[in-house]
């Protein structure tokens, strides 16, 4: 069967052609499961707007019936792309969240949407990409079964509610995607553009630079001088896109680390002690806000899912950028969200595909995914993804 | 050699592309902030920075008074908390503690009668120029800048804070309401051992 893994290595001719036709029964499978959980997460976010709660967000979240899935960061991103940025110094502010997705805000908007509209179109629509790109990457690693059924776990992960909200996960897991498949094909100008982009919309799109990197040093002899330069390139790409990040905020705001004082003022200060309070303050946390439980849950099914991924010969760079993903806001002293940062480590889907490979697992993780996805989305006026 | 030098010469390429294409889009794709929004957080910052506020003001064309702003942490009904006591020359004190005292001591019955908000404003009380003028940076809207005068409403009175042209610095204030005016000129100030004691000597609670 033809897939998605062959785009881009064919011949032109009649022979593409028939290979396009071949690779639509995929892409509507993908679209299949894509439709299937935004429409879980649409039917219960109008159920939430219709019959509550209405929790912490605000009732403007509440004021459509898709308005809980522009709330809590939805805000902040909204803010940037209106106003632009703002450091107030000791105060929870907008230089914490990355560029990428308010400049795509801002550019749906110039095209006549508004914020909202284009904040969720672009969510949506980025997260159907990120489908494609994470079936083909998993496809071109682990071939045809692991991609079909790491696709259809992510497309109904319980955590992945955040892929349909007014937040950049579904924009940075394509890109990652897109710019490790573009390195395997040997195609290093579109990784270093597409690591760059992940990186200008999330932090954690540093992190495909590992992969990368190994991957350049795998094709080392394959590459001409130019191509390994532009391989290089491709791995420092993203801490370049940060530096951009860093450069621009200098020029607008006279910080460059401002977004780093910015992640201080949610709670982010990164200590080398900082996992270690993490668990001294988890009884604290608990008794503060019991919500902290569904984030150290997270972190317990991400790495149970990474040391399946392990196990299943998913190879360090992967486990490696996947662990780093997980673990490394420990190192701020909280738990907060991990659940949601874990969306971009493509080994945890990996890992699950690795346990699915059994029937009644695999009818098992389906048949929770789907009343979990939708169980968290009522959660979400209560508390933050 | 000659072919490492390609390697290099290129990754630099990329990089400096990607820095500079990144910056561009940011540069092009995002507003920058209003400069009344950059003046507000720079006047709060300097306001945030002292504790000790000294301000020479005049109500609705009334004699000139002398007054001392102090931020500090006090004892009020068994627990400490935050807030500011302004005190003025003749020895009337005003004293504002989150989250619901307010009492006054002294002074003549027209300084009783004013609004404890007017007199605070001018008095140049830090925090509660700070929060609000944070609030509104914040909001991207409700404030101006004009001839390096931010204009923003607090609750029931319209300041406008001029700040020093080259530091951003708060240097005097207007409060306008509907029944009066005032202006007065600030000037920062350390705290000292000195000012904590005189004060807390006077205030209707215990001092910090």
């Amino acid at each position: 069967m033809a897939t998605l893994e062959h785009a881009g290595s064919v011949p032109l001719g009649p022979r593409r052609a028939e290979d396009s036709v071949r690779r639509l029964p995929v892409l509507a499978w993908i679209a299949g499961w894509w439709l299937a959980g935004r429409a879980v997460i649409v039917l219960t976010v109008i159920a939430v707007h219709r019959f509550g709660p209405s929790g912490w967000i605000r009732h403007v979240a509440h004021a459509h019936a898709l308005g809980p899935l522009e709330a809590w960061d939805g805000r902040w991103y909204r803010t940037v792309a209106d106003s632009g940025y703002l450091l107030v110094p000791g105060r929870q502010s907008d230089p914490a969240f990355f560029p990428l997705f308010p400049a795509l805000l801002r550019a749906g908007h110039a095209l006549g949407l508004g914020y909202a509209t284009a904040g969720l179109v672009i969510a949506n629509v980025g997260f159907l990409v990120a489908l494609v790109a994470f079936y083909a990457l998993t496809h071109a690693l682990f071939g045809e079964s692991m991609a079909r059924r790491a696709t259809a776990y992510l497309a109904v992960f319980p955590f992945g509610y955040a892929f349909s909200m007014m937040y950049p996960e579904s924009i940075v897991l394509a890109l990652i995607a897109l710019a490790t498949l573009a390195a395997l094909r040997m195609r290093w100008g579109w990784a270093a553009g597409c690591a760059a982009a992940a990186a200008l919309a999330r932090p954690e799109g540093l992190f495909v630079a590992l992969p990368l990197a190994v991957l350049a040093w795998q094709q080392r002899h394959a590459l001409s001088p130019r191509a390994r330069g532009l391989a290089l390139g491709a791995v420092l790409a993203p801490v370049a896109a940060i530096g951009s990040f860093s450069l621009y905020l200098g020029t607008v705001l006279g910080d460059p680390m401002a977004w780093s004082q910015a992640q201080r003022a949610w709670g982010r200060a990164f200590s080398p002690f900082g996992v270690v309070h993490a668990f001294e303050g988890l009884g604290r946390a608990f008794a503060h806000d019991a919500w902290v439980a569904r984030d150290v849950v997270a972190v317990v099914v991400y790495l149970v899912l990474l040391a399946a991924a392990a196990r299943a010969g998913v190879t360090w760079p992967w486990l490696l950028s996947g662990l780093v993903i997980v673990v490394l806001p420990l190192f701020s002293g909280s738990f907060d969200s991990v659940g949601r940062f874990g969306l971009l480590a493509p080994a945890a889907f990996w890992g699950l595909a690795a346990l699915g490979r059994d029937p009644r697992a695999h009818r098992l993780i389906l048949g929770l995914s789907l009343p979990l996805l939708a169980v968290a989305i009522v959660t979400l006026p209560l508390h933050f993804p | 050699m000659k072919a490492r030098g390609v390697t290099l010469g290129v990754a630099g390429a990329v990089v400096a592309a990607v820095l500079g294409a990144g910056w561009l889009v940011q540069r092009t794709a995002l507003p920058a902030p209003a400069r009344a929004t950059l003046a507000a957080v720079r006047a709060a910052t300097w306001l945030q920075r002292y504790r000790l506020v000294d301000s020479t003001f005049s109500i609705g064309g009334g004699p000139v008074m002398h007054g001392q702003c102090l931020q500090d942490w006090f004892q009020t009904g068994g627990r400490r908390n935050r807030g500011a006591a302004l005190r003025l020359d003749d020895g009337f004190i005003l004293l504002a503690v989150q989250p619901h005292t307010l009492v006054s001591r002294g002074g003549s019955t027209a300084e009783r009668s004013l609004s404890p908000l007017v007199l605070m404003e001018l008095g140049g009380c830090p925090r509660v120029l700070a929060r609000r003028l944070d609030t509104v940076a914040q909001q991207h809207r409700g404030v101006t800048l004009a001839n390096n005068a931010l204009t923003f409403a607090l609750k029931a009175t319209r300041v406008t804070l001029t700040l020093d042209p080259g530091t951003g610095k708060p240097l005097a204030l207007r409060v306008v309401t509907r029944d009066t005016e005032g202006t007065s000129h600030i000037r920062f100030a350390t705290v000292t051992t000195r000012v904590r004691q005189l004060l807390s000597r006077e205030l209707p609670v215990y001092g910090s």
